[in-house]
């Protein structure tokens, strides 16, 4: 029984009769409380007081104290396939008009973060710099979040109903309305824009590619009848003649130097040969760079180096003009080589003419050539310039009424697109579907906001037969429509874009493979190779006129890094520097030394090393630009070069904005011009970050050998130890007597090298982008890169030679005696040749056992880590710089500011979006902290951490690198060298291995493979 | 034993008709008067240059390393050359008055208080831009192998870094010891001649309550000597240890095992650069030509022109060795620190340093005040340049051609540079107003056998 214990409360508990002793054995007190609510009690009382100052206190002290806020939405139900920390990756595919490939996606927690190429697609699975970065480009603030009618936000519903009522009233008054698209090498896509016009009979559809195929597509529909790109696979030949063809780069779609770097080192396998790759051009462009003899010629001589090839090949005289004997004796070796091989020989051009195209297919089919694929043709591109130009035409004449574009920005890459626009901003239909308000959305009455690829589907034929899906690897992060659903709702259908590529591909395209593993493998193949007669057999031999002296030849071309200009506001692809000339932020104009210094025009590197150059004035009688000059080695004198993709103004930030736009050249879409130069007032400030250009003869950076020293000689020939005195005795630097330090024992556990061949590698870059990604290097701006602060851990230098060859420089600075002779030898070596030989070196840290920098960091914050990377320990580093100052290969990155949310440096990781792309397994450093290369720590962690939770032993080629992973042409293995079964292990006890600055007795874990030249002396 | 008989020839070392009375009122007179106008103009323009670089020291400080010139390829510039040109400075300090006082140099007494002065306010800036190079300065303390909390960090003793921050504070506390000893007995006789309570308070506080008894004087004597023992390995260990962040690495132009005794005889010789050019315009200002003469002038000038020479031979050695070892990255570095783009760097250091001090083989130039004084600063100059030199044209262009530059300096870098320079005058001149200049209880015991005056007396 529970006690119930009384208290006394007062003396009126004495009193029986008490209304108070009454209320409170009801209430707990007396009166009631002026507690209630509003109204009941108008007067305010002390305890409202309280409360409502409280409140007020309170509320202004929140306010007050703005803590960081970080947005983080946790999930209320979890979605079974995210796991955090885990990462999903699916296969999906670019087709941007631009890029073609399939690609597996990494994302975390919902983000894309990183690309890669599907392996697994056996064809078109490359990845390049563009590709990679594309990741970045969905986290764009500039993105369009929402469809816009006439500069005003609007809803989907009121868009689309007003778009339809628009082209109803077209349709009824019969007026013209041109669809104008990016070519989507879509069947669906092909499929719903048919049923649209066949609703909207007024409509016309042109396809229009920025940088232009047209006239390899009408060669090749004019000799086989189909609308089609002639596909070529370069590991089966062993000769290939390129005339002006930049097939490492993005020739006809790209994708090929994979196939270029299957056959490019000697071995058992096949028999110590490698293929021998003879580049005429006028550019210097990737592929000339990496050909094993480079041969400058101007354009209109191209065409007759091509001409005379086809005519020796069929042993008739050519009766054109001379091609004098430089060029005529390259023809020869052109002609041997292509005979002593027969049909593993391939000729390849990116004239742009229709009569050599043709020329070229017809000497493909003459000599068989393995390589030269028609059975499945390209379909990526499908614009035709006279049909881009007929439209043009006929909006000019008012013909048109109506406009809709899609996947394209004319307003930006046409010559005249000043006019465009205008004529544009008068039709009375216009609607532009775009990601962003770029130039032609601006000037649009109706922009349909389109998701990024990443956010979309899509179906595409890229070759005859070859089938890809791409999928939504996250959710719209915007109020966006794909340009095929909106054509749906216009025709009224029921269905969306997915249930059309789904019910088109049951019916039409899968035979024996189920919809949901092709969208999980990302392709289909039906191997139904098409079967293409020449419909075609005589060829015309047009002569280009040469110039006379004071015209140029002007080249436009694109670069490794922005393509045709779609990304130009992605900040990784804008400090990506050019495998070539290594600017980045910047087009410029290549010249020649001999017309360079004919104009006066110059180059120079101001105080702090930063490159500055001469400003010309680019003029023919149509456009003239302000450009500035980077004096090109290797430039054909007679001819510049001047890249398209820059000088894009419009839904970027200030920053992104630079260059110039050479689509004002680009004239009837053709790349060569005859273009005047004067000189100009002022000079450019470049920001290039390599500004010495050659290797000064130094032979422990690059080792070279010619394939017939390496097949006939001994290594030691070709790549012999290095040997160190001690004591006046030659010791081979790998003995133990000239090493300073007790070893580790580094036989248990895992040891990490990286092997990069040199013969593969030819310098694209996409290593570095894909190191970006995944270790979220920041982006430091133009001026920083200019003042030597770019941030990249793994870059690619590139070497010019002083001399003819690389070893002529070697052996120059090897013969010279006596201080004069040497100092004059040195002077000399440090300018490149007029046309030199060209080698790429991807440099990362070097990850020496022996490493330099940990002896000297005064707190320990480098230090070697067990498994042979050498270590950056960003907590503890205090910012001495004393690790980078003492490190031989100068690949230490010290952050000068803080790179990330700083507005000093408003790029990708200074706005929430953009901060989506970072990485979560790799942290962001902060000012005054030295970093580098980890050599992916967190992967090769992850790769452990997966096998010891299998439960069994870590398989080779499990262990990769950002870079390694994302190198199609297989110059970088990866792997653990303790594993006696790696390939890894195999390659670094291969001949070929030598490491850099190794009588230094750094040891590093970074090894490289002597590069092997197969040029041939005429 | 100081008041032994001093051969006639011998030149006296204090000049005039001085006696111990006047010594006293001499050296306390800066003390004991208001500073005059020239004084004020001089402590306004360094403490304005001292101030200005503070500010661009809190610049660094809250923006980052990247306000100044580096880059990837060059780490270092003026921050460290200005480091290593302050410690070299404060070199001539110690070697005046340990080394000298243990080769018995008597010369040293009218100069050892300022040169001492001039050390120690070189060394504080000097222990400035190892701090405010760093990236994370807040950090700083992480260099001593302080017992933590941060898990089992310690330092790595293997950093010339670390031990740069040992032999810096070994010296800086050596040499405040030293020179805080030697005042004792001349703080005594400021404070026994103070009027003001206050100042009389203050100057017996820093006196430590000397009473001037035979025992505080033999206790005076001992310690010196004991002192002077144990500062003369630091005046070689310092700049040693300084040359070993250089030559301890592996970048050609850094990398020489001539750096330790090169680095000693530089740091000696812009050391006595240094004091030469206070001297000459304290002597003048104090009005003490009396007690730092002529002769000490030339004693120093004929020490520059040694360690002048012997650097001299260190930069030829350097060149012959960069030949004669072959190795190619040695040669280039060399030849381009000759010739490369910082060629009028490395021309101006061989001039400065090199010739210039040569002149002083003419006792006329030696003796001669105004060339003297142009002298050591064209000294000074040619030894911030030979630092610069060392250190940018070895890193601008090492091993791989790709990563190489160049270095300009910011107005960041050359503001912080003045402000140092200011902030070392700032101290200097309160010293000069408030501390007695020269050890004048050293003076005094010299004065019967070396003053002008009583050796007067007794040629007689």
């Amino acid at each position: 029984m529970e006690k119930k214990n009384i208290y006394w409360k007062g003396f009126e508990e004495l009193n029986k009769e008490s209304e108070i002793v009454k209320s409170l054995e009801q209430n707990e007190f007396v009166e009631k409380l002026p507690v209630g609510n509003e109204g009941e009690n108008k007067n305010h009382n002390r305890r409202d007081f309280l409360k409502y100052a409280g409140f007020s206190t309170a509320a202004a002290a929140v306010v007050g104290c703005e803590g960081p806020v970080i947005k983080s939405v946790p999930y209320v139900v979890q979605p079974e396939q995210i796991i955090p920390g885990i990462a999903n990756y699916y296969a999906t595919t670019i087709a941007d008009g631009y890029d073609f490939s399939s690609i597996l996606v990494k994302t975390k927690a919902g983000r894309p973060i990183f690309i890669k190429g599907n392996k697994d697609a056996k064809s078109m699975n490359c990845t390049n710099a563009r590709i990679n970065a594309s990741v970045l480009s969905m986290y764009d603030v500039f993105r369009l979040q929402g469809p816009k009618l006439s500069g005003e936000n609007i809803s989907w519903k009121n868009f689309n109903s007003s778009v339809k009522a628009d082209l109803s009233r077209l349709l009824s008054e019969n007026k013209k309305v041109v669809l104008l698209t990016q070519s989507f090498a879509s069947p669906t896509t092909e499929k719903i824009i048919n049923n649209f016009i066949q609703k909207y009979s007024n409509i016309q559809h042109v396809v229009y590619d920025a940088v232009s195929n047209s006239s390899a597509l009408d060669a090749f529909e004019n000799s086989y009848g189909k609308r089609a790109l002639a596909d070529y696979d370069f590991s089966l030949s062993n000769t290939i003649i390129s005339i002006d063809a930049d097939f490492m780069n993005d020739w006809q779609g790209g994708n090929y130097s994979s196939g270029w770097s299957k056959n490019r080192v000697p071995n058992e396998d096949n028999n110590f040969t490698m293929s021998y790759h003879l580049q005429f051009e006028s550019n210097m462009t990737l592929s000339g760079a990496n050909a094993d003899n480079r041969v400058m010629a101007r354009p209109h001589q191209l065409k007759q180096v091509l001409q005379s090839i086809y005519f020796s090949l069929r042993n008739q005289k050519y009766n054109g003009p001379s091609l004098g004997s430089y060029l005529d004796r390259y023809v020869k070796l052109a002609v041997e080589s292509i005979k002593k091989s027969g049909n593993k020989a391939v000729v390849i051009s990116g004239l742009d003419d229709v009569d050599s195209q043709e020329i070229v297919l017809m000497i493909n089919e003459l000599i068989n050539s393995d390589a030269f694929n028609i059975k499945s043709p390209k379909l990526i591109f499908q614009g035709s310039d006279k049909d881009i130009l007929n439209t043009i035409k006929e909006l000019k004449s008012g013909k048109i009424s109506g406009l809709i574009t899609a996947g394209i920005n004319p307003s930006y890459t046409l010559p005249n697109s000043d006019e465009f626009s205008q004529l544009l901003n008068k039709l009375e239909f216009s609607l532009c579907f775009s990601m962003k308000e770029d130039e032609t959305a601006q000037n649009s009455k109706y922009i349909a906001a389109t998701p990024h690829y990443l956010e979309s589907w899509g179906d595409y034929e890229f070759k005859s037969g070859n089938y890809y899906l791409s999928q939504p690897t996250i959710k719209p992060l915007f109020d966006t429509n794909q340009f095929q659903d909106v054509l749906l709702d216009l025709i009224d259908s029921q269905n969306s874009f997915y249930d059309e590529i789904k019910n088109n591909w049951r019916t039409n395209i899968l035979k024996g493979k189920t919809w949901g593993k092709s969208l999980q493998d990302g392709y289909y193949y039906s191997y139904d190779n098409i079967s293409l007669n020449r419909i075609k057999s005589n060829l015309t031999f047009s002569n280009s006129p040469s110039s006379n002296d004071d015209t140029l030849d002007l080249i436009l071309y694109t670069k490794t890094g922005l393509g045709d200009g779609q990304q130009s506001s992605n900040p990784w692809l804008q400090e990506f520097p050019d495998p070539i000339t290594r600017v980045t932020w910047d087009n410029y104009l290549t010249i020649s030394y001999e017309d360079a210094e004919r104009l006066d025009l110059k180059n120079y590197n101001v105080s702090n090393g930063a490159l500055n150059g001469s400003y010309v004035n680019l003029s023919n009688e149509n456009h003239s630009l302000k450009v500035p000059v980077i004096i090109q080695p290797g430039q054909t004198p007679g001819t510049v070069g001047l890249s398209l993709g820059y000088g894009k103004t419009q839904a970027m930030s200030e920053e992104m904005n630079v260059g110039v736009n050479a689509y004002r050249f680009y004239d009837d879409f053709k790349r060569v011009h005859k273009v005047k130069l004067t000189k100009a007032e002022g000079d450019h400030e470049f920001a290039c970050i390599q500004l010495h250009n050659t290797m000064m003869g130094r032979d422990e950076i690059i080792k070279e050998t010619s394939l017939k020293e390496f097949v006939e000689e001994d290594k030691s020939v070709w790549n012999p130890t290095v040997m160190v005195s001690k004591n006046h005795i030659e010791t081979m630097v790998t003995s133990k007597e000239v090493d300073i330090w007790r070893e580790f024992d580094r036989s248990t556990g895992h040891h990490f090298n990286l092997s990069i061949d040199l013969n593969k590698c030819n310098g694209c870059g996409a290593c570095v982008i894909a190191c970006h990604a995944e270790n979220n290097v920041p982006v430091v701006g133009k001026e920083e890169v200019r003042k030597s602060r770019d941030m990249h851990w793994i870059r690619i230098d590139r070497y010019y030679s002083s001399q003819d060859t690389i070893r002529g420089d070697v052996k120059a600075k090897d013969e010279t005696s006596g201080y004069r002779e040497y100092r004059s030898t040195q002077t000399n070596l440090e300018k490149a040749s007029a046309n030199p030989q060209v080698v790429f070196q991807p440099v990362s840290c070097m990850h020496c056992n022996h490493a330099p920098c940990e002896t000297v960091c005064p707190v320990a914050a480098t230090s070697h880590g067990r498994e042979g990377q050498n270590q950056m320990a960003y907590n503890r580093c205090v910012g001495t710089r004393y690790c980078a100052n003492n490190c031989p290969y100068k690949v230490r990155r010290f952050n000068w500011f803080q790179y990330s949310e700083n507005d000093e440096f408003d790029y990708n990781m200074n706005n929430p979006l953009g901060k989506m792309a970072i990485n979560p397994d790799v942290n962001v450093r902060s000012r005054g902290v030295m970093e580098k290369c980890s050599l992916c720590i967190q992967m090769t962690q992850k790769v452990k951490l997966d096998a010891k939770k299998e439960g069994r032993r870590v398989r080779d080629g499990e262990f990769k690198t950002a870079c390694s992973e994302s190198c199609d042409d297989n110059a970088m293995v990866f792997g653990d060298i303790n594993d006696k079964e790696s390939e890894i292990l195999r390659v670094k006890d291969g001949d070929r291995t030598y490491r850099v600055l190794e009588s230094i007795g750094t040891k590093p874990n970074v090894i490289y493979q002597v590069k092997i030249r197969n040029s041939k002396k005429i | 034993m100081s008041s032994h008989y001093e051969a006639p020839i011998r030149k006296p070392l204090v000049l005039g008709d001085k006696s111990y009375g006047d010594i006293s009122n001499d050296i306390a007179r800066p003390v004991e008067t208001p500073p005059n106008i020239d004084w004020w103009i001089a402590f306004s323009i360094a403490m304005a240059a001292f101030l200005w670089g503070l500010g661009c020291m809190a610049y660094t400080l809250g923006t980052g390393i990247g306000t100044w010139g580096l880059n990837k390829t060059v780490g270092w510039a003026w921050d460290i050359t200005n480091f290593v040109w302050w410690v070299g400075i404060g070199h001539a300090g110690t070697l005046i008055s340990a080394v000298l006082l243990l080769f018995r140099q008597k010369w040293r007494m009218g100069i050892n208080r300022s040169a001492e002065a001039m050390t120690i306010f070189s060394v504080i800036q000097a222990g400035l831009f190892p701090i405010i190079h760093m990236g994370r300065p807040w950090l700083a303390y992480w260099m001593f192998p302080i017992p933590n909390q941060f898990g089992s960090l310690w330092v790595n003793f293997n950093s010339p870094l670390l031990w740069d921050v040992f032999a810096i504070s070994t010296y800086l506390t050596v040499s405040l010891v030293f020179w805080w000893t030697g005042l004792l007995p001349d703080f005594a006789m400021i404070r026994d001649r103070a009027v003001k309570p206050f100042q009389k308070k203050i100057y017996s506080l820093i006196s430590f309550g000397w009473s001037g008894r035979a025992k505080d004087w033999q206790r005076f004597e001992e310690v010196s000597l004991v002192l002077a023992g144990l500062a003369t390995p630091l005046v070689l260990s310092v700049h040693t240890i300084v040359s070993f962040d250089f030559a301890t690495s592996v970048i050609p132009g850094w990398h020489t095992t001539i750096f330790p005794p090169y680095f000693v005889a530089g740091a000696i010789f812009s050391g006595f650069a240094m004091v030469q050019t206070l001297l000459i315009i304290m002597r003048k200002v104090s009005r003490l030509e009396s007690y730092i003469t002529l002769q000490h002038i030339e004693m120093m000038n004929i020490v520059i022109m040694i360690t002048g020479s012997i650097v001299g031979c260190a930069y030829i050695t350097e060149l012959f060795i960069a030949w004669y070892s072959g190795v190619e990255y040695e040669q280039y570095a060399f030849l381009n620190r000759a010739t490369g783009p910082y060629w009028w760097a490395y021309f101006l250091m061989m001039s400065c340093n090199v010739v210039s001090p040569q002149i002083m083989w003419i006792k006329k130039i030696r003796t001669n005040i105004i060339w003297s004084f142009v002298i050591s600063i064209v000294v000074n100059v040619g030894m911030w340049f030979e630092r610069f030199v060392i250190i940018v044209t070895s890193l601008h262009r090492d091993y791989l051609p790709s990563s190489w530059t160049m270095f300009s300096p910011t107005f960041i870098d050359i503001g912080i540079f003045i402000g140092t320079i200011g902030f070392f005058f700032v101290l200097f001149l309160l010293y000069a107003r408030s501390f007695p200049v020269v050890a004048q209880a050293e003076i005094k015991t010299i004065l019967k056998s070396s003053g002008e005056n009583y050796k007067k007396i007794r040629d007689k």
